[in-house]
């Protein structure tokens, strides 16, 4: 008996000690300088301009890199240059010169010149990592880079493609995460044997944007801090601290106490609870990011055409939509999001066990079979999980739910060793090409290929919508292009192991004060850059 | 009724089988009269009943299965008359989650009791009778699986043999012997120098027949106090592992999972969370006032004393 008091004694200290400290943090505001958000980075591999592919990383490298073009969030059809001042097209459409803008300065205090925009592009093909295709699709190898793109003068960059591309096309390329200028004297200065100083800027920093990478703690903080020499002014927060905070509902609760400013996870039911708080204020941007299941083709059932359509029959589409999804997300059943050029609207799938069932017996599984699916950590992702591990069970398909870590879930998809993926994914660039890219194209289904789109992680190799990718891309008639699209989603949408199911609008929950957050249409564009403080 | 009695409460028994039975029905009034003991026992037999009949007594099963329309009326209902407990975000039934969940929760008590314990027992007394050099061996492993904080180990182990409540519970089993083996060193240094021993060995009785038939015996006692105590700590680390994503994965309703599926929801629909939490804190209580209980009973030091 005497151990449990002791226990009960030990237990109450405990607790008073998490009272003491929590009624403490409850009336620290944050600086009026400083930016404190809550949000799961959890998926964060490396800070490497060159490699980076997901979310958080994208945004992160978005925030302190600069590129030499960008593009209004309001309307991604005006494109401006950022690094760049000016750009011309020669008249055969191969060749863009670009004028750089002066006096932009990288942290490391070395002025940016021409130079080191070539080298980025240059090392990004070299290096060749995950989002490399971005830019070699334009003929670009490690052979012949240093041709193709090449500076001039100090002020003057030339790039060369192999063909005549659409022009937008290139240029919205050149906004990608992956045509983000470092500085090539800091980055070679960390060259460890010829490996062009990737090793060190996978955790360091090289860049020019409006903030600077402090810090980076895996799954725990992101230090940015503001960059006194930008070129475009600099920054009204000093500081900004972001947090990773697994659970929304801490998330919630720092918001309303005042502890972030800034809360990035807030689930569906928590949008509901936090609406008419006077402290806070929502913040919704329709995205270009897809929800989807994909089906890896290496394993025998999944093979089955029949199986891979049973499977679209049985997600519950309008229930998601109206429950998990409620506000925060739009069915989408094609590969391009609404809003792009040539996207598919028309949704042919929705919950239909009966038929599902009927597909499956015509496969050889009467009776359904086992399954596991891999998800990442996140409510939204596990809830919509759980629910097609519902209606999966309807028609005897038992489904294994492995949830993981961002981190480790893209490792063992990206080496396809899974079976079932739950997961997103976001146009690189604002032309329909960046998913058509990567869902609709595979070039070399081996497991050593050289470039590994979405479509090969799923060991899916069209032939006939390879050539029609590759084709639409060289159109240069707006209209005919749209329609070219339109024809390979439709096929896409019968014939490829992805069941698309829902189109993201990001919420942000914001304190009341802050003002000038800027969420964008793609996962690379949010912006902390003109955020203020009332 | 009253003969029965007289012949268990005899001053001169007839028999070793009466002796027994009369220490036993000792024993049974002791812990009778002990409330916390008596609460401690009505919970767990409370646990074993629901955990037997829990198909007949769950009314919903583990999932709803409802989709669409129905799924938004149905889903994050708070308690009321027909859902006891609430429903979360799949419309399913909590309190009958609860109740098959007490399966799982039994069925890792149950494994790692029936694992754990014995692998101790042996590695202990074999260790305390034949001290020297097995001594030290079988000594060294036990701290270096004490070296480790027990949650932090079953942590490490559940994740390298990847989620699942089959590896929950070997990593459970693998890191809660080193206690017993221990204790059960310790009881067996005392007696294995007794003259009775020696007696016994002198008769010709081996090595095994010694530990078995009489150190263990011996020992059984403070074992099984020590099993009861701990049963508390074995269902807090099974729900800590289901907790943290280790254990049981969904829909499998157990409840470390059901809590953690619960917190994302806790400022909007407190339900989801609470209620396998207090499931789990009167399980916990029920087998540590049980514990307690049969302390008092088994321990022959304080035997008698009342």
């Amino acid at each position: 008996m005497k151990v449990l008091f002791n226990k009960a004694r030990r237990l109450a200290g405990m607790t008073g000690l998490i009272f003491a400290l929590s009624s403490g943090a409850a009336v620290a505001a944050t600086p009026k300088d400083a930016l404190v958000v809550g949000w799961q980075f959890d998926d964060i591999i490396t800070l490497d301009t060159a490699e980076v592919f997901e979310f958080s990383g994208a945004e992160i490298t978005g925030n302190t890199y600069d590129r030499l073009i960008g593009y209004d969030p309001e309307d991604v059809s005006k494109i401006f240059g950022v690094a760049a001042e000016s750009w011309t097209v020669s008249d055969d459409g191969k060749t863009f010169t670009f004028k750089m803008r002066k006096g932009i300065k990288f942290a490391s205090g070395n002025e940016m010149t021409a130079e080191d925009a070539a080298f980025s592009l240059q090392r990004a093909i070299v290096l060749n990592k995950s989002p490399a295709f971005i830019l070699s699709q334009f003929g670009f190898s490690a052979d012949n880079v240093k041709d193709m793109i090449k500076a001039v003068d100090a002020d003057t960059l030339t790039i060369t493609t192999d063909k005549a591309y659409a022009p937008t096309f290139v240029l919205y390329c050149l906004t990608a995460t992956i045509a983000s200028i470092v500085d090539k004297t800091e980055v070679m200065k960390h060259e460890v044997d010829g490996d062009m100083g990737f090793a060190w800027l996978r955790t360091n920093y090289a860049g020019s944007g409006p903030y600077k990478i402090e810090q980076w703690k895996p799954s725990e903080i992101v230090v940015l801090s503001a960059n006194k020499d930008y070129w475009g002014g600099a920054p009204a927060m000093k500081n900004i601290f972001i947090r990773h905070i697994g659970e929304s509902s801490v998330q919630q609760l720092l918001l309303e106490k005042g502890d972030i400013d800034i809360a990035r996870n807030l689930e569906t039911e928590q949008l509901k609870s936090v609406d008419g708080n006077k402290d806070i204020k929502l913040l919704k941007k329709g995205k270009g990011s897809l929800y989807y299941l994909s089906m890896n083709l290496k394993d025998p059932i999944l093979a089955k055409p029949q199986v891979q359509e049973a499977l679209k029959y049985l997600v519950d589409y309008k229930g998601l939509e109206d429950t998990v999804w409620a506000g925060r997300g739009q069915v989408q059943q094609a590969f391009l999001p609404k809003g792009f050029l040539g996207a598919l609207e028309e949704q042919p799938f929705s919950l239909n066990v009966e038929k599902a069932k009927g597909l499956l017996a015509e496969a050889g599984y009467p009776d359904g079979f086992e399954i596991e699916m891999i998800v990442r950590n996140a409510p939204i992702r596990i809830d919509t999980a759980k629910s097609m591990q519902t209606t999966f069970a309807k028609a005897g398909i038992k489904v294994k739910l492995i949830p993981m870590d961002g981190k480790q879930v893209l490792t063992v998809y990206r080496a396809r060793k899974h079976q079932l993926f739950f997961g997103a994914w976001g146009p690189d660039y604002q032309d329909p090409h960046t998913n058509a890219d990567t869902f609709a194209k595979n070039l070399d289904n081996g497991d050593n290929a050289k470039s590994k789109p979405v479509a090969w992680r799923n060991a899916y190799a069209p032939e006939q919508m390879t050539k029609d990718t590759l084709a639409a891309v060289l159109e240069s008639d707006a209209g005919k292009r749209a329609k070219m699209y339109l024809a390979i989603q439709k096929a896409h949408q019968q014939q490829a192991p992805f069941a698309f199911i829902m189109q993201e609008q990001e919420v942000a929950g914001l304190r009341a004060n802050v003002e000038g957050y800027v969420l964008g249409p793609s996962f690379d564009s949010n912006s902390y850059k003109d955020v203020v403080k009332k | 009724m009253t003969e029965l009695k007289s012949w268990l409460l005899a001053e001169n028994p007839d028999s070793r089988a009466q002796a027994s039975l009369g220490r036993a029905y000792l024993g049974w009034r002791r812990f009778f009269c002990n409330p916390l003991a008596m609460i401690g026992f009505v919970i767990v037999t409370a646990l074993l009943l629901m955990a037997i009949f829990a198909p007949y007594i769950a009314p919903e099963g583990i999932t709803s299965g409802l989709t669409g329309a129905e799924l938004k009326e149905h889903r994050f209902q708070p308690p009321s008359a027909e859902h006891w407990f609430g429903t979360d975000g799949q419309a399913n039934d909590i309190f009958s989650r609860i109740v098959m969940g007490s399966r799982i929760t039994l069925i890792i008590v149950g494994i790692v009791i029936f694992t754990a314990p014995i692998l101790g027992f042996i590695i202990g007394t074999v260790s305390g009778y034949f001290g020297g050099w097995i001594d030290v061996v079988l000594m060294r492993i036990t701290d270096v699986f004490l070296a480790f904080p027990k949650l932090v180990l079953a942590l490490a182990l559940a994740a390298a043999l990847g989620r699942g409540l089959e590896s929950a519970i070997f990593a459970i089993a693998i890191t809660s012997w080193p206690a017993y083996a221990r204790l059960a060193r310790a009881e067996t240094l005392t007696i294995r120098k007794t003259d009775y021993l020696a007696a016994a060995r002198l008769q010709g009785a081996g090595h095994w027949r010694l530990i078995s038939g009489h150190i263990m015996p011996l020992c059984l006692s403070s074992l099984i106090v020590r099993v009861t105590l701990d049963m508390a700590g074995i269902i807090l680390t099974a729900a800590g592992l289901g907790f943290l994503g280790l254990g049981a994965q969904p829909p499998t309703p157990e409840w470390g999972a059901m809590i953690a599926e619960g917190r994302d929801y806790i400022l909007s629909y407190w339900w989801l969370a609470t209620f396998p939490g207090l499931a789990i804190f009167v399980v916990a209580l029920g087998f540590n006032f049980l514990g307690d209980g049969l302390r008092d009973v088994l321990d022959p030091k304080s035997g008698g004393q009342h």
